[in-house]
């Protein structure tokens, strides 16, 4: 169906190809998945098949593409759109029109079909998604996975022969992921449709791929094989595939069900073990801190400079907030945020009730929950965007969030200017945020323009930038969004770090190998309310939806991570 | 690289036939402006001087219709559409963000550095487009709208016309541009003045135009016109546009000029054969 | 939902007529007649959404310009021969070229009345207009757009989705301003926040294109080389021909000409737009279809347009009711009969549609 012929390609300036060696065939009714690290290439594979690269992005192609048989040498995007559908990572940025069933049938009034068939199609393919009960809505109203889900149907609607994805669930919760991925596996089963996909949230996909294509590193030709000995030996992987490369099982596992077939010895080995992971977990300090995150260097910093509580809710105006908690007290709180019956109303939502809640110095806490359960609101509260309508806020020193989209925090065009706004910002010492960006970003130069960093990169400036002036609490709303293995791991260091230094940090995210990672403590919010409040280990291991994998298949043992498997294997 | 990078894009490219369709719908758009002054009192306009002004709007919509027509046959790419659309939509967004600042136009001075960066071809279209999806968003479609369109389309246009636009960079563009955006935002809103003004009946006010009057007497008669209704605002938005355009204007040329160099309008495409 | 809707354009011809109505009398109890059909229709029959509201807005619109009137009148005087002298305000002297404008003098009641018929003509015509704003759906005016518009209406589309993303993006922005400590509002504040929205804008306007592209925008239909030529020659041969038409219209010895040579031109010219849309390969998903209904509304505006035409023909002196020498307004019973035709709209087109959030991002800010 889709054919790679020795493909290599080179961009217009760039003196080494993107990709280059490139000689593969997606044969017919088949789930491709296509993954390797970041900055490999993988958008310009998928790119070369709608015809996109080179014809819209330019650049030189060599080698050969055909799709259904069309080479895309003499054939154009738009000549490929009806036997290639393609999706990208934000389907904000693919919609034309603003109602659901009108960007069902954009592609095909563009094709030129008949009124009548457009209509049975959108007809079919509003049920084939479950998108019947949206199709009057408006597209910005819709959450993540309903969109994505519109972004899919609006390119199925021609009835292509193959669809290609890019990232399409990686901006996305567990559940709109689970909602687009149904979508896709119905796709392959009952309509035989062949699907190209990239993907870097790896637990996600890899058990519904029929062969996987590695891109090993840059300008490194590719490695295609079955999903499990690809994996085994891929430089990114899901956690099962860690955990089942510590445990030495071939062939691999890729889901949670086969791991669980296997792990019954390991589960044995391990019970006989000092279970550390049920102790401490919800500890002030975690004892189990891994070597990295204690080796971090410690900034010494007098972090204690604490000031008499003040109420945000007396406070209409909560700007320059960084300066007026500036005068140094006598520490009276040991509490990094303290919330005693909070209530916040936006327009007629409730969108917190009563929600008590303390934040000791020093504690990681994971806020999790649905999309509108209230999560990015209690951290707006918490920061002051937020006027509390009830209850109070009561803070032990300054806070600092990093946003969903941490780009919005930075508005000048280089990383230099950013810093010095920041260290004006926060009336800082001229240097503070440079430093701090060369201590966790280490080679970035100073003219760099922020929109050209990587998303990873993005969000540490974002966080040096917060970090300036040094607030006692940080907060983080989906730090993970977006990010691959690698710049987690990054993330993860860098949070156990500054934990360490004795930051208390708030996450809202779903993200729930991050919360095994990183949280001593989870919060789970449902509808504006408080539902759970406990160590990491109980509140997550207890339910299905939040458990990470290596909870799933060590259970009822509660170990969260591999890394902790590993430590209590040593 | 680097030559092509900082040359002026030409997004939209004019043919003969756009450019010549531009020009006699541009010369049908001045006398629906200018009849006031330039029709004698003989004149079939001037005998129906109360329909005239809804004679010529109808006619203006229906040849600005025309004109776009033509400039979309010669070739309206993807990248030029959507970055038409995405700019427009920009213009109209920028507009309650102005509101809240003392009455700040911020679209202006915008579509002056459009225009100069993404060539007079695309500068039409922005205005024209600016115009209208604003006109749709906020239900402001009236009389005014195609005059509206044109003259914004003029404006936008004018300033991918200015000189130097691959080498004057720098001090001398912004004050180039600062200049224009001066004269050109003043122009709009006497423009707009003109074409409201034949709504006013001669036999109430010596404001209005009469066909009875020379052009001379007309003249004086609009200058008191425009002293009466809008002298303030124009020229406070004039004053607006320079300001924002010496203060802004750098990021903004830069921040277009990135994004012109990434979309890639005219970068090369080239296959090459599979290496054996 | 959208098959159940009225043919915008039949919104737009009945609020057009009535506009035109308005034109052709300057009796002020025809004129508060024909505002009264506006709103009547309006209240009954706009859906609950962001542009119906534009109503309010061009009633506010007219006010201005009719206040506008009466303070010219005020300050500027009048030619019209006045006798019942309400204020003498003091004559300012004005310079010679100032061509016998003059500030201040006498303010008579005729004055003041003229000035007020004449603006509330011109008011009533903008409330008609904004009759037809906000009862006619802008995007799905779009869809009638000629095939050869095809281009310029997909870059109007793109507007009219992505401004209210923007405006979300705006509200973002600022938030994200204020948790750095500086103010969002002032020149500084736009800079800050307007950039990132245009940068943004624009890297999202590649993305665009390139899922454009991807999905046949841009497909074209094989043109023969002479429907081609003839399309060109149309289209120019006609806007030549609307210049010389124009050009006829303003000369005292083009008034034979020049009407019919104008709109020979314009229809070679509307001619050439028609057949440009050759090109175009695009259909229409579930158009609006141009029904009974339709008829029926742009009918009834239509009707009452003609008959006031016709009356004024028959009539002039109840339709233009003097005002030297000073006269009440009566109001003529078949014209005003007439403008009542103008309510069908209120009683056959279909109930307001159920409230669909279009544009979350105008109403609330979150």
């Amino acid at each position: 169906m889709i054919r790679f012929e020795n493909v290599s390609v080179t961009y217009d300036g760039a003196a080494e190809p993107t990709v280059q060696g490139v000689d593969f065939e997606v044969p017919e009714g088949e789930l491709v998945l296509l993954v390797g690290p970041s900055g490999v290439g993988k958008s310009t594979v998928l790119g070369a098949v709608s015809g996109l690269v080179p014809h819209f992005t330019g650049g030189t192609l060599r080698g050969r593409v055909t799709v259904a048989g069309r080479d895309t040498r003499t054939h154009k995007p738009r000549e490929l759109a009806d036997v290639v559908g393609t999706v990208g990572q934000d389907p904000l940025s693919h919609f034309v029109t603003d109602t659901v069933e009108d960007e069902l049938a954009y592609g095909m009034e563009s094709l030129g079909l008949a009124p009548d068939v457009m209509r049975r199609r959108v007809e079919e393919t509003l049920d084939l998604l479950g998108l019947a009960d949206l199709r009057d809505r408006s597209i910005a109203t819709l959450s993540g996975g309903q969109q994505q889900r519109v972004a899919i149907g609006s390119v199925l609607t021609p009835h292509p022969r193959a669809l290609v994805l890019d990232e399409p669930t990686s901006a996305l919760d567990p559940a709109a992921a689970e909602e687009v991925l149904a979508v896709l596996q119905r796709l392959v089963h009952d309509l035989g449709t062949t699907v190209l996909l990239a993907e870097h949230r790896l637990e996600r996909v890899v058990q519904y791929a029929d062969q996987v294509v590695l891109l090993p590193s840059p300008g490194a030709a590719p490695v295609l094989g079955t999903p499990a000995d690809v994996m085994a030996v891929s430089p990114v992987y899901p956690p099962v595939v860690d955990l089942g490369r510590l445990a030495g099982w071939s062939p691999l596992p890729l889901t949670v069900r086969d791991a669980r077939r296997r792990a019954a010895d390991l589960r044995e080995q391990l019970g006989q073990r000092d279970c550390i992971a049920l102790q401490g977990r919800g500890a002030v300090v975690d004892v189990r801190l891994p070597p990295r995150g204690r080796d971090q260097p410690r900034r010494t910093r007098s972090r204690q400079q604490t000031t008499p509580p003040e109420l945000l809710g007396e406070n209409p105006t909560p700007r320059r907030w960084f300066k007026r908690r500036r005068t140094p007290t006598q520490p009276t709180s040991p509490y990094a945020a303290e919330v005693k019956a909070l209530a916040v109303t936006r327009g007629r939502v409730q969108a917190l009730r009563h929600v008590d809640l303390a934040i000791p110095l020093g504690e990681t806490v994971a806020v999790m929950g649905r999309n509108g359960a209230g999560k990015s609101t209690l951290l707006n509260t918490l920061v002051g965007l937020v006027k509390p309508s009830a209850g109070s806020v009561t803070l032990g020193g300054a806070v600092g969030l990093v946003p969903q989209e941490p780009r919005d925090l930075l508005y000048t065009d280089t990383v230099a200017d950013e810093c010095t706004a920041a260290d004006t910002d926060a009336s800082a010492a001229p240097g503070t945020c440079r430093a701090l960006v060369s201590e966790l970003l280490p080679d970035i130069p100073d003219d760099t323009h922020p929109r050209d960093l990587s998303e990873g990169q993005r969000l540490t400036l974002a966080l040096a930038v917060v970090l300036t002036a040094r607030p006692t609490l940080l907060l983080l709303d989906e730090p993970t969004r977006g990010l691959d293995y690698a710049a987690k791991a990054r993330l993860l260091t860098l949070l156990r770090g500054l934990a360490a230094e004795g930051h208390s940090i708030v996450l809202a995210t779903h993200d729930v190998e991050l919360v095994a990672e990183l949280a001593h403590r989870v919060v789970l919010l449902a509808d504006g309310e408080v539902i759970a409040d406990g160590p990491a280990a109980d509140v997550v291991v207890a339910s299905p939806s939040f458990a990470p994998q290596v909870a799933k298949i060590l259970a009822p043992q509660k170990w969260l991570t591999v890394a902790e498997v590993r430590e209590a294997l040593a | 690289m680097t030559g092509n990078a900082t040359r002026q894009a030409r997004a939209v490219r004019l043919g003969p036939r756009s450019i010549a369709a531009l020009v006699l719908v541009s010369a049908v758009g001045g006398a629906a402006l200018g009849w006031p002054f330039l029709a004698p009192p003989t004149s079939q306009v001037s005998a129906h001087a109360q329909d005239a002004p809804w004679l010529f709007t109808g006619l203006l919509l229906l040849l600005v219709a025309v004109v776009a027509a033509t400039i979309s046959e010669s070739g309206l790419g993807p990248k030029a559409v959507a970055m038409l659309g995405v700019l427009a939509a920009t213009g109209a967004a920028l507009r309650p963000l102005g509101a809240g600042t003392a009455g700040i136009e911020p679209m202006f001075f915008l579509m002056v550095l459009s225009g100069r960066v993404l060539g007079p071809g695309f500068g039409f279209a922005l205005g024209a487009v600016t115009m209208f999806a604003s006109a749709l968003l906020t239900g402001g479609v009236g009389p005014w709208m195609p005059f509206q369109m044109l003259s914004m389309g003029w404006f936008t246009m004018g300033a991918g016309l200015l000189p130097g636009p691959d080498r004057l960079r720098g001090r001398g563009e912004l004050v180039l541009l600062a200049g224009y955006g001066f004269l050109a935002a003043f122009a709009y809103g006497t423009v707009m003045n003109m074409q409201g003004w034949p709504y006013l009946d001669p036999d109430g006010s010596p404001i209005a135009p009469d066909p009875q009057a020379g052009p001379l007497a007309n003249l004086a008669r609009f200058v008191a016109y425009c002293l009466a209704t809008s002298l303030g605002w124009d020229l406070g938005r004039a004053v607006v546009t320079v300001v924002l355009t010496v203060t802004l204007g750098p990021a903004i040329l830069k921040a277009l000029r990135r994004a012109t160099r990434r979309a890639a309008f005219e970068s090369p495409v080239t296959f090459d054969a599979p290496t054996e | 939902m959208a098959g159940a809707q009225l043919h915008p354009g039949a919104w737009w011809l009945w609020s057009l007529a009535l506009g035109t109505a308005a034109t052709r009398t300057t009796n002020p109890l025809l004129l508060t007649l024909l505002i009264a059909t506006s709103a009547y229709v309006v209240a009954t029959c706009r859906p609950d959404s962001p542009w119906a509201r534009s109503y309010t807005a061009f009633v506010k619109l007219a006010l201005a310009v009719l206040l506008i009137r009466l303070v010219f009148a005020v300050v500027l005087g009048s030619p019209i021969p006045g006798t019942h002298v309400i204020v003498a305000l003091p004559e300012l002297p004005l310079p010679h070229w100032a061509q016998g404008i003059r500030l201040g003098g006498k303010v008579t009641v005729e004055t003041l009345l003229f000035a007020l018929y004449d603006g509330l003509r011109l008011a009533t015509l903008l409330i008609c207009v904004g009759a037809a704003n906000s009862l006619a759906n802008p995007a799905r005016l779009l869809k009638s757009l000629p095939g050869a518009l095809y281009e310029m209406g997909v870059a109007v589309v793109v507007a009219l989705t992505y401004a209210p993303h923007l405006i979300a993006d705006v509200q973002r922005l600022r938030a994200a301003r204020r948790l750095r400590g500086r103010p969002d509002t002032g020149i500084r504040g736009l800079l800050h926040i307007g950039l990132p929205v245009l940068e943004g804008a624009l890297e999202r306007s590649v993305a665009l294109a390139a899922a454009m592209d991807a999905r046949g925008y841009g497909r074209s239909a094989d043109v023969p080389a002479r429907v081609r030529r003839t399309t060109t020659a149309l289209t120019l041969g006609g806007l030549l021909g609307v210049c010389a038409g124009t050009y006829g219209l303003l000369t005292a010895e083009g008034g034979t000409y020049g009407l019919p040579v104008l709109l020979a031109g314009l229809a070679a010219a509307l001619a050439g737009l028609r057949l440009g849309g050759r090109r175009s390969l695009r259909t229409r998903y579930r158009p609006d279809r141009w029904d009974a209904r339709a008829w029926l509304v742009a009918g009834s505006g239509a009707a009452v347009a003609a008959l006031l035409a016709l009356a004024a023909t028959r009539d002039p002196a109840a339709l233009h009711p003097g005002v030297v020498p000073l006269v009440a307004p009566t109001l003529p019973l078949w014209p005003a009969a007439a403008v009542l035709l103008g309510l069908l709209p209120a009683f056959i087109s279909p109930a307001p549609q159920n409230p669909v959030p279009r544009h979350p991002a105008l109403k609330e800010p979150s």
